[in-house]
């Protein structure tokens, strides 16, 4: 049930081909990314598990268009032909800007895509009311919680146009019980808006909550060493952990991490 | 009652010390010749008033004060935007400002009257000069200090270089720009009052000096008691701007 499979090229939205990525840290030449190749299908959620160090923040960074790859190419291929900035990038922290409510962060996205105020404002709205945060919208960031600004960047990102989002460990940093909340909302959100998403992390359990298919990498240089696809596409039921198929599956990505990672490293990691 | 509460929580010190001062020289432990009690000042005070003689030193002084810090934020704003576009100018500019910035503003006063002449637009502009100086240090430091995470993400959801200066840099040094409004404001009173001290007829920093010169102690205490209040009070009003004009800022004391 969970063959490994590879993207058929046709018909992804993303593709990246033998990224490469390296830096000279005080002359000396160090290798980030190497050769890393995959592709993401519409609509499809796919997690980049790894251990720390793994370069999993710098594929995201180039994805988004931050960092140039010094090898290989990224096509993002949108619906919109020429549309720059197809992929909206979720920050792990500092992802709100302090001096905007948490309105006009919401909103964000649909401004810098010259939606007039009234009507993005009412989106904006719509989508915190969904998620019970309509209350505190004239709110400013440092009055809430780490896990309601993560919440509320998540929003953002799927409020905005771009059919890509890309999500760099947005849960990492939040109790157990906040992430689970955040979580379920992404679910929600997947489910209704059809966006394709990148989500890394180093939480096994997440991504095998969230996602279609994982990608496992190493570290230094950061490289894809294995990919798993994760059956079922009603992610719901999986929050309940009884699936033993999904258990199989974790067992073989632990092991799997071990093989090809500095298990030490990993072990905290997870 | 609100005011009330402050007066008791910021002005406790203040009143355990008038009335301290106010015992000891009625008691003769300082003498009242040069330590007059509080309550003969207010007395100075009321009658300098009623002259108007006070008004006008502080309203003098303060229109000073108030034109050279007002063409010196002015032009220390459009000074480090222009730093900040570009780095040449920045490097270029940067020892000179970190060396005028150690040197004491008033020491150039004779330069700007060499230049200028002995008048008021010498007076003020050297003012302005100061506030200047202090507005371009404190904005470079905010710019350099601005979370490149802010940066990232305002470009990546598709913000152009107008966008990400009106969105991102400008509110970002919004809380600093304040803060330097502030202090900028409290140097240029004390700027303002020392040139009054020492090449001026009129304003608090010449009423100092005459009652020095003619031993009109009461006075002296008055003028300078003057000086300390306008202080205060612009210190206050700054902060009261800021909290409403930077409500993300938070609640700090």
């Amino acid at each position: 049930m969970y063959n490994h499979l590879i993207v058929s090229m046709a018909d992804a939205i993303l593709r990246c081909t033998r990224l490469g990525l390296t830096y000279s840290d005080h002359g000396r030449s160090v290798s980030a990314l190497n050769d890393v190749s995959f592709g993401v299908r519409r609509g499809e959620f796919v997690s980049l598990v790894g251990p720390s160090g793994c370069g999993k923040t710098t594929i995201l960074h180039v994805l988004a268009g931050l960092l140039a790859p010094t090898a290989g190419t990224v096509q993002v291929l949108d619906e919109m032909p020429g549309q720059p900035h197809a992929a909206s990038l979720v920050f792990q922290e500092n992802s709100l800007f302090p001096w905007m409510t948490i309105l006009e962060n919401a909103a964000f996205g649909l401004e810098m895509r010259k939606v007039g105020k009234v009507q993005r404002e009412r989106r904006a709205s719509a989508t915190l009311e969904r998620f019970g945060l309509a209350d505190r919208a004239r709110d400013y960031p440092h009055q809430f919680s780490a896990g309601m600004k993560q919440r509320v960047a998540v929003i953002r990102a799927f409020l905005g146009e771009a059919p890509l989002l890309l999500m760099d460990e947005p849960f990492g940093a939040l109790d157990y019980h906040t992430r689970m909340r955040a979580q379920h909302e992404l679910l929600d959100l997947c489910e209704s808006e059809r966006k394709t998403v990148v989500f890394v992390t180093h939480d096994i359990d997440e991504a095998l909550l969230l996602s279609d298919r994982i990608l496992l990498l190493s570290a230094s240089p950061g490289t894809v060493v294995g990919e798993y696809s994760v059956a079922g596409n009603r992610r719901r039921s999986r929050m309940f952990k009884r699936d033993e198929q999904v258990f199989e599956l974790k067992r073989r990505i632990f092991a799997s991490l071990r093989l090809t990672a500095d298990f030490a490293r990993c072990s905290c990691a997870l | 009652m609100k005011a009330i509460l402050l007066l008791a929580r910021y002005g406790w010190l203040v009143v355990l010390l008038l009335v301290c001062w106010e015992a000891l020289s009625r008691f003769h432990l300082l003498d009242p010749l040069f330590f007059p009690p509080p309550s003969a000042l207010f007395v100075t005070l009321g009658s300098l008033t009623i002259s108007g003689e006070a008004g006008r030193q502080v309203a003098r002084t303060l229109e000073r004060t108030a034109t050279g810090f007002g063409v010196g934020a002015a032009f220390g704003v459009a000074a480090s935007a222009v730093l900040a576009l570009s780095v040449t100018l920045r490097r270029a500019f940067q020892p000179l400002v970190s060396a005028l910035y150690s040197t004491p503003r008033l020491t150039l006063l004779p330069m700007v009257m060499l230049l200028l002449g002995v008048n008021d637009i010498s007076r003020i502009l050297l003012v302005a000069f100061g506030t200047a100086l202090m507005m371009i240090i404190q904005i470079a430091d905010a710019i350099r200090a601005i979370n490149k995470d802010y940066l990232d993400m305002a470009t990546n959801y598709g913000a152009g270089s107008a966008m990400v200066i009106l969105k991102v840099y400008l509110p970002a040094c919004l809380p600093q720009i304040f803060t330097a409004l502030r202090l900028a404001f409290g140097r240029a009173l004390v700027l303002t009052i020392s040139v009054e001290l020492l090449s001026c007829n009129d304003g608090l920093g010449s009423m100092i000096w005459n009652s020095w010169e003619t031993f009109s102690i009461e006075k002296l205490y008055v003028s300078i008691a003057l000086a300390g209040a306008l202080g205060l009070l612009f210190q206050w009003l700054f902060s009261e701007a800021e909290r409403r004009l930077v409500p993300w800022k938070g609640q700090t004391s």
